[in-house]
Order: structure tokens, then sequence, then C-alpha cells
């Protein structure tokens, strides 16, 4: 995997802190919900829990980071923007949708058509962690946004899925 | 002797009148041809100076620099026009136009995290890079306030000013006040101060100081910084601290 390079404005302590002036403030959050999507796109993270450390939130080298408050307004801009969502009320974990749901519906068609899996069937862990997935973007999906975009191809007529008797044998009958 | 006033004579002073005038046309004329002479003699060796050396000033900022000091002197200004003889044979205006172009340009993808204020070093850094990719050749300071003076023709408020020993560019219309300046010439040395480091250094009282850094902060050219471990704020200036703005910009057009 290639080196993440940080933007200029990782290493500029004041970024750290929430600007006053609105029209700064506004930029800063620009700059952070970019690269939030693009660190999370990178290192495949699909939810950031707030009350854990997360890497990017800090910079040691300037001994810089965050606040809770700073966090929450940048993800909840992403939530605004529909590139995230909360996954519980008060707001702790947050699902970072650097692909929207429809293109992940989308990926994962493609997939079954190049693969001849038109009628096939496939468990849920098999998609995440299987071979025929592996090397493609959708290896390492996360399970609530796999069900989230097989649902979308459900409403499609594209694909059902089915329950097994434990979880990891939750299944999904594509009819492409 | 004494003569009377009479026809002959009116003649002959007459006559001396007409005999002046006519040698002074004539030595007006003498000079006059003799001016053009110079001149197209000039034109010629201009014309073939410009012709030898016209890559000579496009490339070598030296030679670009005495170049300007020789038109001053003669009291011609090569970027006046773009339509005049100069400019046609030497396509320096050009040379000042791209570059004007490109600092407009800089400044204002600068703006959002600068406030319109922009060390001149670092502009000229930012030019540099973006016409590597054209041209190999180097842009002075002087070259870039030559092409600032000609932007301030659209009264857009570029201008070029010292605090400290540096050179800032502003590109929005702020106007600083002296106390500005003596706050921001502080912060150069390491891209931030802190209201106490400026009361102790300036000895104003503090509450002018704190009014002053929030001015700034309100024309964007100041951020706040809550993080450090004392505890101080610190009030840091982004148009004294160089950063990497644009290769930033290149890596997101390059995904």
């Amino acid at each position: 995997m290639e080196q993440f390079k940080m933007p200029y404005f990782y290493n500029y302590p004041p970024y750290f802190t929430l600007q006053p002036v609105k029209d700064t403030r506004e930029k800063q959050i620009q700059l952070w919900k970019e690269l939030i999507l693009k660190y999370c796109k990178q290192y495949k993270v699909f939810v950031i829990n707030l009350d854990e450390e997360f890497p990017l939130f800090g910079n040691s080298a300037i001994e810089r980071k965050l606040s809770h408050e700073a966090r929450e307004l940048f993800l909840g801009a992403l939530v605004a923007e529909g590139k995230a969502e909360w996954l519980d009320k008060a707001h702790h974990k947050c699902l970072i949708l650097w692909r929207s749901i429809t293109d992940w519906a989308n990926l994962i068609l493609e997939f079954v058509k190049e693969n001849g899996l038109e009628d096939g069937v496939m468990t849920l862990e098999e998609i995440r962690t299987g071979d025929e997935t592996h090397g493609t973007d959708i290896a390492g999906i996360d399970r609530t946004v796999l069900v989230r975009a097989l649902k979308v191809l459900e409403q499609k007529g594209k694909a059902a899925m089915f329950k097994g008797t434990a979880t990891d044998d939750e299944g999904v009958k594509f009819s492409a | 002797m004494r003569r009377r006033p009479g026809l002959a004579g009116l003649q002959a002073a007459a006559t001396n009148r007409d005999q002046f005038r006519s040698l002074g046309e004539d030595v007006a004329k003498a000079r006059t041809d003799l001016m053009k002479e110079q001149l197209s003699v000039f034109r010629t060796q201009l014309e073939e100076f410009a012709r030898k050396h016209k890559n000579d000033i496009r490339k070598n900022p030296a030679f670009r620099a005495q170049f300007h000091a020789m038109c001053q002197k003669i009291g011609v200004d090569p970027l006046a026009s773009n339509k005049g003889f100069w400019a046609e044979l030497l396509g320096i205006g050009d040379f000042y136009y791209e570059l004007g172009v490109q600092i407009v340009d800089i400044c204002l993808a600068t703006r959002a995290h600068n406030g319109g204020l922009m060390d001149l070093e670092e502009l000229r850094g930012h030019l540099m890079k973006r016409r590597r990719v054209s041209r190999d050749s180097t842009i002075t300071e002087d070259d870039c306030i030559r092409a600032i003076s000609k932007l301030k023709a659209l009264g857009s408020g570029f201008e070029v000013f010292t605090v400290g020993k540096r050179r800032l560019v502003r590109s929005v219309p702020t106007e600083l006040n002296k106390v500005h300046n003596q706050i921001i010439e502080a912060a150069q040395s390491q891209g931030y101060v802190t209201a106490e480091d400026i009361v102790n250094k300036f000895s104003w009282r503090t509450g002018s100081v704190v009014d002053a850094l929030e001015t700034l902060m309100k024309e964007g050219l100041v951020m706040v910084d809550d993080g450090h471990p004392d505890g101080k704020r610190r009030y840091w200036f982004p148009c004294v601290s160089a950063m990497d703005v644009d290769s930033d910009e290149s890596d997101a057009n390059a995904t």
C-alpha cells in the first residue's frame, strides 16, 4: 500500500483548534472533511468511534489533537452531506461512506457479472473475506455497509438475502 | 551718416528677415533629419539586439533586470503596452502578463488559507513550481514585483509592501495599520505570537493587543491555536509561515 501523504494543514497547529471566525472555520471544516474521507478510503476504515483514539485526529509531531467537539463537528458535517451516518443517537460511532451505498451496490453487481455469479450463492462472509473478492475493492467491506448495499440490490430484484443458522451463514442469492 | 527711412531700407530689412527665417528652417530641418536618422539607426540596432537576446531576456533574470535598467535610463517602459514595437519585438509584455495571470491564480487559490496576504518569497516558490513544467527559466522577486505593479492597473488591490525583513503581497484591499504591521513582523520569526509576547515586546496594553489580534483574525489573516500544553493561545499567521499548499492540489488532481 502506498504511503498516505498528509496534507499541509495537518502539520499546522491552528487547524487542530476550532476557528472562531466563520469563513476560516468553514475552510477548516472543508479541509478536514476531505481528509477524513481520503484517509478512511485509503485504510478502508468504515467506522470511527469517538470514544477511542483515532490516529488521524491527533498529530504527535506538533503535539496537537482535535477536541471531542471538533471531531463531532467535522463528522457531523460529513453526515449532513450524506457522506457519513451516526450509528447511535449519542453520536459515539460514525459510519464513513467514502463510497455511497448505491456505488457499493453497483460495485457488487459488477463483480457478480464479471465472475459469472449471476445465479450464484455466496455467504456474506465469503463476500467480505473470501477468495473470490480477494484483491478487489469489495474485500474487507464493512458488514453493515454490505447488508445495506445488498438491500439496494434486493429492491432492484437482483439479489435475495437469506438467513442461515448462524450469523456467518447469512447469504445472498444473486439473480442479475 | 544719418539715413532717413525709405522704401529701399524697408525692403532690405524684409529680405534680411526672410533670409534668417529660411536659414533657421534649414538648420531645424537638418537637425530633424539627423534625429530621424539617429532614431532609425537606434531602432535597427535595438531590433538586432532584441533578436539576438530575446531568449536571454526571457530566460536569464540578471539580463532581464539589466534590460529594465537600460529601458529606464532611456525613458522607455517596455511594459506600458503590448502593442508597441518594444513588446512585439521582445515578447517581454507577454512574459509579464503571463506572470501576472499566474500570480492572480496563486493568490486566489491560497486566499482561503492566508486571508489574501502572502510572503513574496513563498509566492515566487509557487510560481517557480508552476512554471517548471513549461519552461526552466528562473523568476526573481524583481519580476514578481514588476508583474504585480502591472496588476494595479486592474484596480484589484494587488500590492507589495515591506514588513520587517520580508516583503508581503496583498491581494485583498485590507487596510493594515502600523500596529498590525508590527504584530505581523513580530510573528515572522516563529510563525505565531501570543498576546503576552506582543505586550512584552512593545509595552502596549493587553486590551489593545487583543483587539488588534481579533481584527487580524476577522480579516482571515490569523488563526488561533489553543492546543499548546502551556495553555497560552497562539495566534498563527499563515502569510508568514511557508507551506506547501500547491502540492496538495496537484495530488488532488492526480487522483
